[in-house]
């Protein structure tokens, strides 16, 4: 007998989480022990070591704040410790998270009586990969045994688009949280729903409204002659009550017309005053309109950035807290000229979608019951959930060997509302079947799956029955950013293009330059793994590195020893990777130092020297070229920097949250001077296409395949049209097209292997290994003499992989010890 | 200080031979055999394993079909697939190419040639 299926899905968000079940059929929020769906991400951890969750924790927020932490979500993926004063213990940001996942896991047992192994958490959409690694392990030290992450856009999406009707087109789901902001721009057609690009800021959301409305009370304060300083330590106290009711006149005022700020007894820098004022809606709906403003223009750039014209959107899904205000979804309605979509809940929204997307996944949420089912094993693939209402059934036996009885040779899919039947199908000949089925729409449909042995008679499978969901099918997301490895050239190894979908997995061979002798202590292979759309590995940012040690290694590693280096991300963006070295059969998996964001004020203000001085050179650069759009773009990295000097400045005393600001800040100024530096590289890339057309074209006429020359048409248009466009990067992507079929067609000219030889026998006197270079030069100039091509091609390609690179490329190029 | 010569296989990689489909086909077409295909390779079904292209067979594998389910989603993307893949690909592998050799040497590669493949020497 199968019960239902059970997928948890919970939104661990900065302010609040909140956990939502699924059954295939409907979603169902779950109440923690206060009867709310929504528990506030906050832990206490009294002086006894007692720890409390939510809203019982929040409390003290105010009263015991050192004993009492909030907003550590932001802090994810750093190294930074957070501190309990009266416990006298300090915890990682993922184990605070940790707490907040037990807490909700213990609600769903209480609601379902069923403790979950499985479910899906969502991250924001900008989470960079030490982020999304610290969420997951807040999910292990929670105890659940597998979770996956999805990113929070697509989750307010599959929710809303499970709810609302599909009526395809381009949409927006709008998440203006506690602190950060993001927009997505997605579309569906044919129940498919696909992420087309999203945008935000890391810096924008309710917390902004709070300021905004404590400026206000302060001025009003004025008024009475109080004077009261944001900046001033001595108001410090005043100042955070005066916000905690100034967030609550907020929130009341989402429901009524006017509310009251009162706070007495507050301490003015050793004086008493009370503050009682009267905060009414179209106030606040003026102290507000900037920053939704700010959150308006950042959908118009995503928007322009897609080409989706005024207009053009279906409808926006309203998503975060901030959001259930009238004035938010008046001005974002109003402004991009879409109807919101009704009758969704903005605060549990992203629980709800994360909830459906388990069974999307399949992450059935009840630890795996060991059901004594005696029969063939089967493996089986089918989609969990599918928008197609005529999916396929995959299956193979386990076992094809056993007395003859036990073995099916057919088999048959029977929907168990009994109005469906596939036919009775022969399994081939490795023991498989391929079988669709029939889907009734939007609902759980369980089907048996029963055999048939050589005589006819019934045989027992396992598993006997699966479920498919009908709803929506989820595309992959993509990859945000080129993802490769940096070679001792400082070239990119391209891995990942931006865009390829999630999950991915690729295997490329590089080579070690330099020796390991085993046991060396100090010797490492570094293998810098690097994110950015550059061909210079030094203008990409190094997200992650494989070390292999000379003390890990069973045996010596000569110079140019082949490494298979295996590159694996899954759908949340979670990077791993493996290396073998097939000449002494080793593997290395352990990533080191996954980039942990440094937000140390000490890195960060030196990073913003090391910036300005760049920033320095490149406008000399860009006023000499009268670049416009750089020089404006350069006067705002330099704007974005004095921020970031004010925000060091409060994390010297102590602001954690100025700190990681302030790293954000800094990655989004990397951006802006990639794009200037690209510019500026512009016309050097122009001569190297015009010259790549130039050498390939002959190439290419003379030796290349037919379909070689038509694609080389193509390319050579792509080529043109780039640089009419000014675009550096499909430039370089092209030429990258352009130059492989340029090589291919060359390979083929009789003497290519003769001048590539004669150019590194040129360059022997560098090798890493001298004396194995020069016996590979008498070994090409044999093959040289003898005619044999293919000898001389096997000695240039080994005799390159002994030549060294520069030592400054490979400074450059993170240290990489490959090639 | 060199990449060696890529072999090329854009054109075996389109996506319409990675998914067996033929240019004019639906884009539930697209989702239904792109599922099949990936529960198939997940099970290492030998059926599953190959797909002809015009440059003959190829072996498929799970991050082709996702790559390819990808680019046809992408409704320009598709397009320029469309017409790369509007030949029938060949019941048989095609011959090797002829080996120039009877061409004679040609134009001479040269120092230049190096930089121009995208070759940077230090
Ligand atoms: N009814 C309401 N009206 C207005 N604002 C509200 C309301 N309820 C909550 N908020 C505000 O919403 C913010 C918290 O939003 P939310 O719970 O969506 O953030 P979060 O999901 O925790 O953050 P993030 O998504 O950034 O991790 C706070 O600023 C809070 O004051
Ligand atoms: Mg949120």
């Amino acid at each position: 007998m199968t019960s239902a299926p059970l997928y948890v899905g919970i939104d661990l968000g900065t302010t609040n989480s909140t956990a939502a079940v699924f059954d295939g059929e409907k979603v169902t929020l779950v109440r923690n022990a206060q009867g709310s769906p929504i528990t506030p991400s906050v832990v206490r951890i009294d002086a006894r070591g007692n720890v409390t969750v939510g809203a019982r924790a929040r409390r003290f927020l105010d009263t015991d704040a050192d004993n009492t932490r909030s907003e550590f979500k932001r802090l994810m993926g750093t190294a930074q410790g957070i501190r309990f004063q009266g416990a006298g213990v300090e915890r990682r940001p993922e184990e605070l998270a940790a707490e907040v996942l037990r807490s909700l896991r213990a609600d769903v047992r209480d609601q379902i009586g069923v403790l979950p192994a499985r479910a899906v958490i969502s991250v924001p959409a900008l989470f960079e990969l030490p982020q999304t690694s610290a969420t997951s392990e807040a999910a292990r030290l929670a105890g659940f045994e597998r979770v996956e992450l999805l990113q929070e856009p697509i989750a307010s999406a599959l929710a809303a688009g499970w709810t609302v009707e599909d009526q395809g087109g381009a949409w927006l789901v709008y998440d203006l949280g506690g602190g950060t902001f993001d927009v997505s721009l997605l579309e569906t057609r044919d129940g498919l729903l696909r992420v087309v690009g999203h945008d935000g800021d890391n810096f924008l959301g309710g917390r902004d409204f709070d300021w905004a409305i404590v400026d206000w009370a302060i001025a009003q304060a004025a008024r009475d002659g109080v004077v009261i300083r944001r900046g001033d330590p001595a108001h410090a106290g005043a100042v955070r009550k005066i916000k905690l009711a100034a967030e609550e006149a907020k929130i009341e005022l989402s429901r009524v017309e006017s509310a009251s700020i009162t706070v007495p007894g507050l301490d003015v820098a050793g004086a008493g005053y009370d503050l009682d004022v009267t905060l009414d809606r179209e106030t606040l709906e003026r102290l507000c309109a900037p920053a939704i403003d700010r959150s308006i223009a950042v959908c118009r750039r995503l928007l322009q950035a897609h080409g989706v014209a005024d207009g053009g959107l279906t409808r926006v899904v309203l998503v975060g807290g901030p959001s259930v205000m009238p004035v938010v979804r008046r001005l974002v309605s109003q402004q991009l000229a879409v109807p919101p979509a009704e009758g969704l809940d903005p605060m549990t929204l992203v629980a709800q979608g994360a909830a459906i997307f388990a069974a999307t996944a399949g992450l059935e949420a009840r630890p795996s019951a060991i059901e004594a089912v005696r029969g063939a094993k089967v493996w089986l693939q089918y989609p969990a959930m599918s928008s197609d209402l005529t999916p396929h059934v995959v299956g193979r036996l386990v076992e094809r060997t056993g007395p003859v009885n036990s073995v099916p040779t057919e088999v048959q899919l029977g929907r168990a509302d009994g109005l469906w039947d596939s036919p009775w199908t022969p399994l081939d000949e490795e023991g498989a079947f391929v079988l669709p089925v029939s889907l009734v729409p939007r609902k759980p449909n369980v089907f048996r799956l029963t055999g048939k042995n050589i005589q006819g008679n019934a045989v027992t499978i396992d598993p006997p029955t699966l479920t498919i969901v009908q709803g929506l099918t989820i595309s992959d997301p993509p990859l945000s950013r080129t993802i490769g490895v940096a070679l001792a050239s400082n070239d990119v190894r391209v891995y990942f293009e931006r865009g390829a979908p999630l999950p991915a997995r690729r295997t490329f061979t590089l080579h070690t330059v330099d020796s390991v002798a085993r046991g060396a202590e100090k010797a490492v292979i570094k293998i810098p793994i690097v994110q950015g759309e550059y061909e210079q590995a030094h203008l990409c940012r190094l997200v992650g590195a494989l070390e292999i040690g000379g003390k890990e290694l069973k045996q010596t590693l000569a110079s140019g020893a082949e490494v298979e280096l295996t590159i694996e991300l899954d759908r949340g963006g979670r990077m791993s990777a493996r290396a073998l070295i097939p000449a002494i059969g080793q593997v290395f998996e352990h990533v080191a130092h996954l980039l942990v964001p440094e937000a140390d004020p000490e890195v960060l203000a030196s990073t913003v020297t090391a910036t300005r001085a760049r920033l320095g050179e490149l406008r000399t650069d860009a006023f000499r070229r009268q670049a416009r759009d750089s020089i404006e773009r350069l006067g705002k990295v330099e704007s974005a920097l004095d921020d970031v000097g004010r925000d060091i400045d409060a994390a010297r005393g102590g602001d954690t949250d100025a700190a990681q600001k302030a790293r954000r800040t800094l990655i989004e100024v990397d951006a802006q001077i990639e794009a200037v530096e690209l510019d500026r590289r512009w016309p050097e890339l122009d001569r190297e296409a015009r010259e790549a057309l130039i050498w390939t074209t002959g190439w290419v006429q003379d030796y290349g395949q037919p379909h070689e020359q038509t694609l080389y048409q193509e390319t050579a248009k792509a080529v043109d049209k780039a640089r009419q466009g000014r675009d550096p990067l499909e430039l370089q992507r092209q030429l990258r097209l352009l130059r492989r079929l340029g090589s291919s067609a060359y390979g083929r000219h009789p003497e290519a292997w003769k001048h590539r030889f004669e150019d590194a026998a040129a360059d022997v006197g560098n090798a890493t290994d001298v004396a194995r270079a020069q016996a590979l030069v008498k070994e090409g100039r044999e093959a040289l003499a003898k005619g044999d091509n293919e000898a001389l091609r096997r000695v240039t390609q080994k005799l390159w992989q002994l030549l060294p690179s520069a030592a400054e490329d490979r400074r450059k190029g993170h240290e990489s010890g490959v090639r | 200080m060199s990449q060696k010569p890529d072999d090329f296989e854009a054109l075996a990689d389109n996506p319409f031979y990675v998914l067996g489909l033929r240019p004019d086909c639906s884009r539930i077409d697209i989702e239904r055999e792109g599922q099949k295909l990936l529960g198939m390779l997940g099970l290492k079904l030998k059926s599953a394993a190959t797909y002809m292209s015009p440059l003959g067979p190829r072996p498929r594998t799970e991050d082709k079909v996702r790559a390819a389910m990808a680019a046809l989603r992408d409704h320009e993307k598709r397009l320029a697939h469309e017409f790369w893949a509007s030949l029938p690909p060949p019941a048989a592998p095609p011959k090797p190419p002829p080996i120039p050799e009877t061409k004679g040497p040609g134009p001479a590669p040269f120092a230049g040639a190096f930089a121009a493949l995208g070759w940077r020497r230090s």
